[in-house]
């Protein structure tokens, strides 16, 4: 059922463990259901004085799509600019690993979810403006993830 | 007949080949396996021929297979170095010739169906802890049915003539079997296709026959989901269901059950053995509950038969189904119990076969499997009853030790003999299921993850299990062929597999 790309993510995860320190952190999914991501940014300027993703690790619990797409997700992040890291959509995820079952779609989901929520904590907490695209989407994640929570 | 040397230094040589992934020398092949440089010489050069080798040039000189090791066949192989032959000449015309053609097309075919691929993937480890999800069949059961395969038996059981009753007096010879273990009459006894379809009929066939006098039916909160969707079937049909709870153990609430049958209720159905969580209902109390109420018991032993004694005799059970595949018989056989005098109405109309209760022509040698197999089943029941259990209750004893934050569901000792079912705090059942598979290890999860549904199994959730703990849960099953280094092996490597995916998640002890 699962490609052989979600398989090789699925036995050796890249970039998973906590971090000390982080600059931001994104956490999404819900036990209930099985699948909870999280993950930890280190973000740094780069040399034309933008934001990027020095470092990036995750934590997740859940299946086999949900670690993949997590450590996928880092993969496609890491050293990016919080622009560029915004860009990346579930269906770059799902691409990135081959495709996925239609039933863990929700998985590649989590994935950018997660990515989103970290970097719209960070603009937040460095008051930074949110532009109303992100706006959205964080509105949307946390109605999921209050739904989910009751 | 023996294999020539040709043919057995052949098969070990390409067996080199297959495990290097890439080309080998003589030399090399020769060094390894104490075979003559010559005589390899000549054996490759015939299998060269026969094109399943071919040569590589360059750095890493010598012999590689021509073809994915999944396309050649044991056959190909022996047939490029010998002709294997029964000795019966083509002159000859004895009353044995036919026989000696049989054996030599069955000695072919097992040859041609086995690929080179396949006798290598035997050697590495492969630990099969999944046996209530469904068996391998005994060798024995095999070889009791193949005779049931010719043409000797070819008839209709429905048909008059000698091939008809030939093959009907084994059917009614295999229900007097089943009617000897249950201690019940012949004619009580149905064979159908599956334990699905025997659940399938009790729910559907008690309802529509009995809907006159009521249209309300109980089953337990843990019920095989043929029984369930059967029910939530029926609802859509105008019946009611109630689904009676079970403690932390699975253990079915007696008060309950005696409080929730009504003067319009017909049928109660109550899993026997549970096939997740391996707790065992005492069918003695629910079933005179329901006698005195006058209510039909049917329990699905699909899990227990032949695994728990069973006496019909002794037993307020009105309806019974139980499996072949779960007893080590061939997939495609079960029955159904119905007690004379039930009134149920059959799920298949046609020809009238199986006393009219299940038209469909019968499948003589997977009944004769099933029976073969049931009977060995209980031959060998205290010594199997023995063996399981202290292998279940080592391997429950060590898990829940070395293994922080897990712990055991289902009864710790009304349960199937053969029946482990373990959640672990912190992981996830799918994961940790296709983790234990690449070590060669074949396991179940009530993980929603691993369902289409994504709903976590229903049967733990009735335990009074948290979603996260259902989702955390895997169940071992263990069989006739399990071993216990097999068990050591499982135990050796599941502390690893947990601690891995512990690592990974975001919540830590």
């Amino acid at each position: 059922m699962y490609t052989q790309k979600v398989l090789e993510h699925f036995r050796n995860p890249h970039n998973f463990g906590s971090m000390t320190n982080p600059t931001a952190v994104g956490q999404v999914g819900n036990l209930a259901c099985g699948d909870v991501m999280k993950l930890y940014l280190k973000i740094d300027k780069n040399q034309k004085g933008e934001d990027y993703i020095q470092d990036i690790k995750f934590e997740t619990l859940g299946c086999a799509a949900a670690i993949a797409t997590s450590s996928v997700v880092t993969d496609l992040a890491k050293n990016k600019t919080l622009t560029e890291a915004l860009k990346i959509k579930n269906e770059d995820i799902i691409k990135a690993l081959d495709d996925l079952p239609a039933v863990k779609i929700h998985c590649s989901l989590l994935a950018a979810d997660a990515l989103t929520e970290a970097i719209y904590g960070f603009y937040q907490k460095t008051h930074q403006s949110i532009s109303p695209e992100l706006e959205k989407s964080h509105q949307r994640i946390t109605v999921c993830q209050t739904r989910l929570n009751h | 007949m023996n294999l020539s040397t040709k043919s057995r230094y052949g098969l070990r040589a390409l067996t080199n080949l297959l495990d290097q992934d890439c080309c080998c020398s003589i030399k090399q092949i020769s060094k390894k396996e104490h075979i003559s440089s010559d005589y390899l010489e000549k054996i490759f050069s015939k299998l060269k021929k026969a094109g399943l080798l071919k040569v590589e040039r360059g750095a890493c000189g010598g012999y590689s297979l021509s073809r994915d090791p999944k396309k050649i066949t044991l056959g190909e192989v022996i047939n490029a170095l010998e002709k294997p032959e029964f000795i019966c000449p083509d002159f000859c015309s004895c009353q044995s010739k036919s026989v000696w053609q049989k054996i030599q097309s069955g000695f072919s075919h097992v040859l041609n169906s086995i690929t080179l691929d396949q006798l290598t993937a035997s050697k590495n480890k492969s630990v099969y802890l999944d046996y209530a999800a469904s068996t391998p069949i005994d060798p024995q059961v095999l070889t009791a049915m193949l005779p049931y395969f010719d043409f000797s038996f070819c008839g209709n059981t429905m048909s008059l003539h000698q091939m008809g009753s030939a093959a009907s007096q084994v059917v009614e010879s295999c229900r007097i079997s089943f009617a000897n273990i249950l201690k019940v009459n012949p004619q009580e006894i149905i064979f159908t296709g599956s334990a699905t379809e025997s659940n399938n009929t009790v729910l559907k066939g008690i309802a529509f026959a009995n809907k006159s006098k009521g249209k309300h039916i109980i089953i337990s909160s843990i019920e095989h989901d043929c029984v369930l969707n059967s029910a939530k079937w029926l609802e859509t049909q105008g019946f009611e269901i109630s689904q009676i709870s079970v403690d932390k153990f699975g253990l079915l609430n007696l008060d309950e059950l005696k409080k929730t049958i009504r003067p319009d209720t017909i049928l109660v159905s109550i899993i026997h053995g549970n096939n997740e969580i391996g707790t065992i209902q005492d069918l003695q109390s629910i079933g005179q509950i329901c006698h005195d109420r006058g209510v039909y018991f049917h329990t699905d032993a699909s899990q227990s038969f032949t695994k728990t004694e069973i006496d019909l005799s002794k037993l307020n059970v009105d309806l019974l189904t139980a499996s072949s595949h779960k007893i080590y018989g061939p997939k495609g056989a079960a029955l159904l119990y119905i007690k004379t005098g039930t009134n149920i109405t059959p799920l298949l109309h046609g020809g009238g076969h199986e006393f009219g209760f299940r038209s469909s022509t019968v499948n003589l040698p997977a009944i004769v499997g099933f029976t073969k197999a049931a009977e060995i089943s209980i031959k060998n029941f205290d010594q199997e009853n023995k063996k399981l259990s202290e292998l279940r209750d080592y391997l429950i004893k060590n898990i829940l030790k070395t293994i922080p934050e897990s712990h055991l569901n289902g009864h710790p000792q009304k349960r199937l003999y053969n029946n482990i079912n373990i959640s672990f705090a912190r992981v996830e059942g799918e994961s940790l299921l296709l983790e234990l598979d690449f070590y060669g290890i074949a396991v179940s999860t009530g993980s929603a993850c691993s369902s289409s549904s994504l709903e976590p199994s229903h049967v733990l959730l009735a335990t009074g299990l948290r979603p996260e703990q259902a989702h955390g849960s895997l169940r071992f099953s263990l069989g006739r062929f399990t071993t216990k280094s097999e068990v050591d092996y499982l135990l050796k490597v599941l502390p690893q597999v947990i601690n891995k995916f512990r690592q990974i998640s975001p919540f830590k002890s």
